[in-house]
């Protein structure tokens, strides 16, 4: 059982990997495709896996950010990436993790309430992103937040650390939680 | 349920832009065919990657040698502390953002006074451009009255040359040198009738120191009338 550490290899030269994890592959793909598409400086990598822990068999880069895709829609994605957080080094949540919550347009098909998932976030203190995949221009927009995001993790951004970013983003967040 | 899969496919390493230089080909640092300034400033973009990257190891080197609690504490315990050194860094970077006003403000200040010096610079070279050309037009006319004197001289002597001219081609007019002979004549005539009125008197043997109009009227007849 491997367990993902954020600094135990050395940076690729210009590049930013982003691991994408969650069980819907389409979406996955998509977003995956649309982050491509964004205008980077840097050379972006997206890998894409169901769950966590992940093979130990394949080389891959240093992992500077992993996305936790969530579907609102099934309690199953909930429980699988709550799984899969077990898997991950506690030096990872200083930052380079985030939560994307998925399907909330559609308020009648959402099995997993979203309280569930701020209150997951809350746990990690991780920022909680949302977003529907489904719907092109919201893709296209998070794509952007998510480049931009990774290229902080990354440290391609001077002065910015993934740690600033992380208390940058509390402080909006921190309001919405007095009521939990 | 736990699927060990990894989607090979999707490890895609394309990276994103098609334009400049440093997007197209998958090697990183190559970019062969970009032009020298695109290289350059790949070059320092991958130097302030690599400095920021640096000081995040580095962080995380120090933020490692902390020790941590051995003990298990509670989980409210844990969150409260956690709570707490959010606070602190918070604290932390509210104090540096203070410190960059501080700087900012101080930086304003100074900024301030090298306008007004400026300012002050500007003027006195103005003040000064305005003495010179003052200078100048003074100067300008000095040239012009020496100038003029030096006509009004030239002028002068001209005329006094062309006066000089008229009398001496008027001392060789006729007329007065028919005058002259005249004038001659009568001095010689009147001369000779001084002699003659000299010698009566002497010849008479009178006493002419005597009387004083008798005396006076030979020393009158002494008279050189030549000199006159």
């Amino acid at each position: 059982m491997s367990v993902l550490r954020p600094l135990d290899k050395l940076p690729g030269l210009n590049t930013a990997t982003i691991l994408l994890v969650g069980t819907e592959d389409a979406l996955l793909q998509q977003l995956a495709d649309a982050m491509l598409k964004e205008d980077c400086a840097s050379e972006l990598k997206v890998h894409l896996a169901k769950s966590l822990p992940l093979p130990s068999s394949v080389t891959r880069p240093r992992i500077d950010l992993i996305m936790f895709v969530v579907n609102l829609h099934s309690k199953y994605s909930l429980r699988n990436v709550e799984e899969s957080l077990h898997h991950v080094d506690a030096t990872f949540f200083l930052g380079k993790v985030g939560f994307l919550a998925t399907g909330a347009g559609r308020e009648s098909h959402c099995s997993v309430h979203r309280n569930t998932v701020v209150k997951l976030a809350h746990t990690y203190r991780s920022p909680l992103l949302f977003c529907d995949l489904e719907v092109e221009g919201f893709r296209a927009t998070m794509a952007q937040r998510l480049v931009r995001m990774l290229q902080i993790c990354a440290g391609h951004v001077p002065g910015l650390s993934a740690l600033n970013l992380l208390s940058l983003l509390r402080s909006s967040e921190n309001p919405s939680l007095e009521d939990l | 349920m736990e699927k060990q899969s990894e989607d090979p496919a999707a490890a895609e390493p394309a990276s994103s832009g098609e334009e400049g230089g440093e997007g197209g080909p998958p090697q990183v640092a190559g970019a062969q065919a970009a032009c020298p300034e695109d290289r350059v400033s790949l070059l320092l973009r991958l130097r302030a990657q690599t400095k920021q990257q640096l000081l995040e190891y580095k962080s995380m080197i120090d933020a490692n040698e902390e020790k941590t609690p051995e003990q298990m504490m509670q989980e409210k315990q844990i969150e409260a502390k956690i709570e707490d050194q959010e606070a602190e860094i918070e604290e932390v970077k509210i104090a540096v953002e203070m410190k960059k006003l501080a700087l900012d403000s101080v930086l304003m200040d100074h900024m301030k006074h090298v306008l007004k010096l400026n300012k002050l610079i500007m003027k006195s070279q103005q003040e000064s451009w305005d003495l010179e050309e003052k200078l100048l037009d003074v100067r300008k006319k000095r040239l012009q009255l020496k100038q003029a004197s030096e006509s009004k001289l030239l002028e002068i002597q001209t005329e006094k040359n062309k006066q000089k001219d008229d009398l001496d081609s008027m001392e060789n007019s006729d007329k007065i040198k028919t005058i002259q002979q005249n004038l001659q004549m009568e001095i010689q005539i009147t001369t000779v009738i001084q002699h003659v009125f000299q010698n009566l008197i002497l010849g008479s043997k009178a006493n002419w120191a005597e009387d004083s109009a008798f005396k006076e009227t030979v020393l009158q007849l002494e008279k050189n009338l030549t000199m006159i």
